[in-house]
């Protein structure tokens, strides 16, 4: 291979495999100075492999890692750090509790004179000399802590910038922070862009790829499909590439609902994090929740679940005004929730499926407090095959499923629990373009059975493209209901940051 | 098929099984003795005790909580026990049913104010710990209790059909415990907390009631083994059970109950608990001073701390 | 408020007391009443509380004000407590000494307070201004003297130590060998510490039992919780009636197995005289009367024959 100065990461005929199974075969990449390029591929395309061998986490089988002309061999996390490599990972790497300007330098401590003693005065002002550069306003001698997530994610990346790093990966780095911080970050990202940083982008939202990047590269099943300009390539190609097959209609059609009322909130308060709350949602009706992050829509649905406490208002399933103190009471009721956090509160990483599914209506396949086993197993593979929940078997653990079939047995279990409304809280965050499609699919196939539907999502797509009704909250206060016909991603987006 | 490979997996996990096996055939090699049918009595009978209060731990373990009021429970309820089962005074139900309800008692103590205070259940044991051994004391005015009925005595000596009763109470409850939490809803709900307190919450179980149940469970069983030690030593001592929470966590921990919560079984814990008793019981028969057996001891429960956190990484 | 109220009420309350308590002590002052400090190893021991209780009740006789206080087998809190007793200026100091060697700052510093400091049951290194007890090495001779007459000089021999380190451990481990070499023939199979404990002693026998079965021919205990353990193991297993067992301190439990012929014999400490010889002791020393500086109480062997005169 020659050197091609401009080039400052090529990546040849990288492939790896882990005990027979092919992770990576075969993939190229090509990353010149001031370039930022998207890699693109569903869970388990092998994405992930892919950033842990450029960081040097793991050796590939064979092929080739070229850094600016030269090859880049056996190199581990230390050495590709030092060579200008660095990562932004999706789970923030940072210790609480030191500084933020102790965390950028961390593992290259600035010493005085004397080698083991540490300068903190040093530190701290070329921490906030990288943080002003980035335009990023805060403190050096905040503990990390308390930070918020987006503010960790610029830590990191002032991190990145104070180790020269020539190639930025960044994993997911949209997926926690709100609309207004994604904007800050595009906005660094630009800068560095200028200074000739390349950036390998992964992200699963579509509009942000084509708002930011200018090269995509797309992996499926560990195979390389290709490489285009994003301007040559639209939404529907991409997601072919990606899938392999063609999907047309992403969501699937609404059916108007007629139904009865089954959830009112009425002025639902809770002091400090959202006051006078009032929806109403039918039979058979999904009632979008928009709104930023921090806008309270979670809080809201934590209260009427029973997870949170509320000061004021009043709650109605099917016209009885009930008082909910907690989830058991409120799944005895008919109310499920599907939570934003899938890890924290969806499911029991080291119990099998068929636990996990079961688990919020097991009284109902047990006798006197024993377990009806083969009534259970039976219950179980049956709403496995409903969701299509991909797994060896019932008995499989969750923690070794992928997001999108975790997210299944969560709402299998929600589901199991025969409920008549269901809080669906950000229901495909962090997973994979076929597996959303099946979720959207789902969501609808339960309005055609009559439950009620609460969809709170920060992917306004999916708000327009599966609700009947759009509530819209800013600030912890509703500023819009609106119905399907007069939303649009502006007049929402309006509302939100109102 | 399927069923195959998960068999296989839970094999894997019991590496603790594999060595129990290496270390019996090694001591009955150099010592042929080991293996009798009297020495595995002997062995079995004096592991009963350590395996009652290892099952309630397992329980309290795999919520994520520890217990560490297991042996000042054993002396109070021995205490108990021995006052009311003086030859000629009450049937022998009394002494037994008293004896385990004030185990019982303290057990649901302790799940109270773990629930209810949410200090963390290694302090509020610790300090049920030391109430424990008071109360022992004041009950006891300092002194054994001694002179217990015949038919007290025969819950720690005697035997059924050749068979020591210390070993049918163990078989039984052994049974008891691996049903209550394979086969219940209960037993499902403890795997449930352990594993994610946050999502048993959100799924709809009570994880207070959970806990409370764990407690008063464990706080049950210790009560039986303090019968079970009162019986067998014939006196009611105050200063009785002192050390015998570490005993029992440790079996709990070498049969692979992870100390983060969410996993465990009964078999591993008898395991581990047969373990411990067949390396006092070998390296007695050896003759090995006694300074070796904690080292022993100690490196085995390492081992299986170890081996237990390279099978949570495969 | 209502509870700061109630807080400087009590205040008030322990100052008056305080006050009238040093008024007293002035006006007594021609006669003062003795104050002695009294830190007994433990008092979950049922040997130690007789002592114990022995030294409350001689004090009552002679009228000496006491502070009693458990040093529950810590030799540091113990010394702790020591220092407490000279901040607080008693007369003089009676300490069961929790450990031979961790225990000695306490007599040293209280010497060096100018503060009598008697030890009463066992030792410490540094030298105390007097010594009450018995020696432990005598206790272990005696009980081993008898399973020698007993086995007619031959026989193979089992011993469980108490805690290792401890000095009645070590000394009676000591006393134990003595006569074994003036006795060639007596054979020490195997010996092996029951920590003092009864459920680990009667586990110890059960596993001795599978090694050496009717090979055993005596036990010797260094307590008589560990003999009684024995006992037990070895009724079980119906072996009683072949093995003798011995052991020493002579508590309840022991003298009624020896009166039922479970446990051979068992040496009486005598706990009441090592008690009241203290006390008397430490109120000759606070008066400038003459003293004994080591008094040493006689054991005595309790077997089914004498039993009775120790069965109260």
């Amino acid at each position: 291979m020659t050197r091609q100065p401009d080039q400052l990461l090529q990546v040849r005929n990288l492939s790896k495999s882990f005990v027979g199974v092919k992770a990576l075969d075969q993939v190229q990449l090509d990353l010149k100075k001031g370039e930022v390029h998207a890699v693109m591929g569903e869970n388990g395309a092998g994405k992930s492999t892919f950033m842990k061998i450029l960081m040097g986490l793991l050796s590939p089988d064979s092929g080739e890692i070229w850094l600016e002309g030269d090859v880049l061999k056996n190199a581990d996390v230390n050495e590709t750090l030092k060579r200008g490599i660095s990562m932004i990972h999706q789970e923030m790497l940072v210790v609480p509790e030191l500084t933020v300007a102790q965390n950028i330098f961390l593992g290259r401590e600035k010493t005085n004179w004397l080698p083991f003693w540490l300068d903190d005065a040093h530190t701290n002002a070329q921490a906030e000399a990288i943080l002003q550069q980035m335009g990023v306003d805060i403190a050096p001698t905040t503990l990390l802590k308390h930070l918020s997530v987006a503010e960790m994610q610029m830590v990191e990346i002032a991190k990145a910038i104070s180790n020269n790093a020539k190639v930025i990966i960044m994993d997911e780095p949209t997926s926690a922070i709100s609309d207004k911080e994604v904007a800050t970050l595009f906005k660094i990202i630009k800068d560095l862009k200028q200074q000739g940083v390349g950036i390998l982008y992964i992200s699963h939202k579509m509009d942000e790829i084509f708002q930011i990047s200018d090269t995509i590269t797309v992996l499926r099943d560990g195979q390389y499909i290709g490489t285009k300009p994003a301007s040559e390539l639209d939404q529907p190609t991409l997601i072919s590439m990606m899938v392999g097959r063609e999907i047309t209609n992403l969501f699937p059609e609404i059916v108007p609902s007629k139904g009865e009322v089954v959830l009112s909130v009425k002025r639902l308060t809770r002091q400090g994090v959202f006051s006078d709350i009032t929806f109403e949602v039918r039979k058979g009706e999904v009632l979008g929740l928009a709104g930023l992050m921090g806008a309270g829509r979670t809080e809201v649905a934590r209260a009427i679940f029973g997870l949170d406490r509320y000061d004021n208002g009043e709650i109605q399933l099917n016209g009885q005004t009930i008082r909910i103190h907690s989830p058991a009471e409120a799944i005895a009721l008919g109310i499920g929730y599907v939570s934003e956090d899938r890890k924290g509160l969806g499911f029991i990483p080291a119990m099998t499926i068929q636990d996990n599914i079961t688990l919020s209506s097991l009284s109902q396949h047990a006798k006197a407090g024993w377990v009806m086993t083969d009534r259970e197993a039976s219950v179980a593979t049956h709403m496995m095959q409903n969701l299509r929940i991909k797994a060896t078997g019932a008995a499989q653990k969750v923690s070794h499923l992928s997001g999108g079939n975790q997210q299944k047995v969560v709402i299998a279990k929600v589901l199991q629990a025969a409920p008549d409304v269901v809080i669906l809280d950000e229901p495909t965050r962090g997973i994979d373009i076929g597996a959303k499609f099946e979720i959207y699919k789902l969501i609808n196939d339960l309005t055609a059975q009559g439950i009620a539907v609460v969809m709170i999502s920060s992917e306004l797509p999916e708000i327009l493209g599966l609700s009947h009704r759009i509530l819209v909250l800013s600030k912890g206060k509703q500023t819009a209901l609106l119905v399907r016909e007069e939303a649009t991603q502006d007049v929402i987006m309006k509302y939100a940051m109102q | 098929m399927n069923t195959l490979l998960t068999r296989s997996k839970n094999l894997g996990q019991y590496g603790i099984f594999g060595a129990f096996v290496v270390i019996c055939l090694g001591l009955a090699v150099i010592n042929p003795q080991f293996m009798t049918v009297s020495n595995w009595t002997i062995i079995i009978t004096q592991v009963s005790i350590n395996a009652l209060l290892a099952f309630g731990v397992t329980f309290v373990i795999i919520t994520g909580g520890i217990d560490l009021s297991l042996g000042s429970m054993v002396a109070v309820t021995g205490v108990v026990a021995a006052s009311l089962a003086h030859p000629d005074t009450y049937p022998v139900i009394v002494p037994i049913g008293v004896g385990v309800l004030s185990g019982v008692a303290m057990g649901a103590l302790n799940g109270l104010v773990i629930t209810k205070s949410k200090v963390p259940p290694f302090i509020v044991t610790l300090g049920m710990m030391t109430i424990g051994r008071g109360l022992a004391l004041i009950l006891s005015k300092g002194r054994p209790i001694s002179n217990l009925s015949d038919s007290f005595n025969f819950i720690g000596g005697g035997s059924v059909l050749g068979i020591p009763f210390p070993i049918l109470i163990l078989v039984v409850f052994f049974i008891l415990c691996t049903l209550l939490l394979k086969k219940t809803v209960l037993g499902r709900y403890i795997y449930a907390v352990g594993g994610n307190e946050q999502a048993a919450t959100a799924s709809g179980i009570r994880v207070n009631k959970v806990k409370m149940a764990v407690y008063t469970l464990c706080g049950g069983l210790a009560g039986l083994a303090g019968i079970l030690l009162t019986a067998r030593i014939t006196t009611g001592q105050p200063n009785a059970g002192a050390g015998f929470e570490l005993d029992a966590i440790a079996a709990a921990i070498i049969g692979g109950t992870s100390t983060s919560g969410g996993t465990g079984t009964m078999t591993g814990t008898l395991i581990g608990a047969l373990l411990i008793g067949v390396i006092s019981n070998g390296l007695d028969l050896l003759n090995v001073t006694s300074y070796y057996q904690q080292v022993v001891m100690g490196a085995i429960i390492i081992g299986a701390v170890v081996l237990d956190s390279w099978n949570q990484k495969k | 408020m209502k509870r700061t109220l109630i807080g400087s009420a009590l205040c008030a309350l322990l100052l008056v007391g305080c006050g009238q308590g040093s008024s007293d002590n002035k006006e007594a002052s021609g006669d003062k009443k003795i104050k002695i400090g009294v830190t007994m190893l433990s008092m979950q021991n049922e040997f130690i509380v007789k002592v114990s209780d022995e030294i409350e009740k001689k004090a009552q006789e002679m009228g000496v004000e006491l502070i009693v206080v458990d040093a529950e087998r810590s030799a540091l809190k113990q010394v702790e407590q020591v220092e407490s007793f000279i901040a607080q200026k008693v007369d003089a100091i009676i300490m069961n000494p929790c450990e031979v060697e961790a225990s000695s700052p306490a007599v040293t510093k209280a010497l060096a307070a100018k503060i009598p400091i008697v030890n009463v049951n066992s030792e410490t290194s540094a030298a105390p201004s007097a010594f009450v007890g018995s020696d432990d090495v005598e206790s272990a001779r005696i009980a081993m003297n008898f399973i020698a007459e007993k086995l007619g000089g031959k026989g193979n021999i089992l011993m469980m130590h108490g805690y290792m380190g401890q000095a009645a451990q070590i000394k009676r481990e000591q006393g134990a060998r003595e006569i074994l070499q003036k006795n060639p023939n007596l054979k020490l199979l195997a010996h092996q510490t029951a920590e003092w404990d009864r459920a680990k002693a009667m586990s110890l026998m059960e596993n001795w039992i599978q090694s050496y079965g009717a090979n055993v021919n005596a036990v010797f205990a260094q307590n008589d919780e560990m003999g009684m353990g024995a006992v037990n193991a070895l009724t079980a297993a119906g072996m009683k009636d072949k093995v003798i067992v011995v052991s020493i301190d002579a508590i309840p439990d022991a003298l009624q197995a020896v009166k039922k012929g479970t446990l051979n014999a068992t040496v009486f400490q005598n706990a009441e005289q090592q008690g009241a010889n203290a006390l008397e002791t430490a109120v000759k020393i606070v008066k400038g009367e003459k003293f004994e500086k080591q008094t040493l109480i006689p054991f005595q062997l309790v077997t089914k024959e004498n039993v009775e005169t120790f069965l109260k």
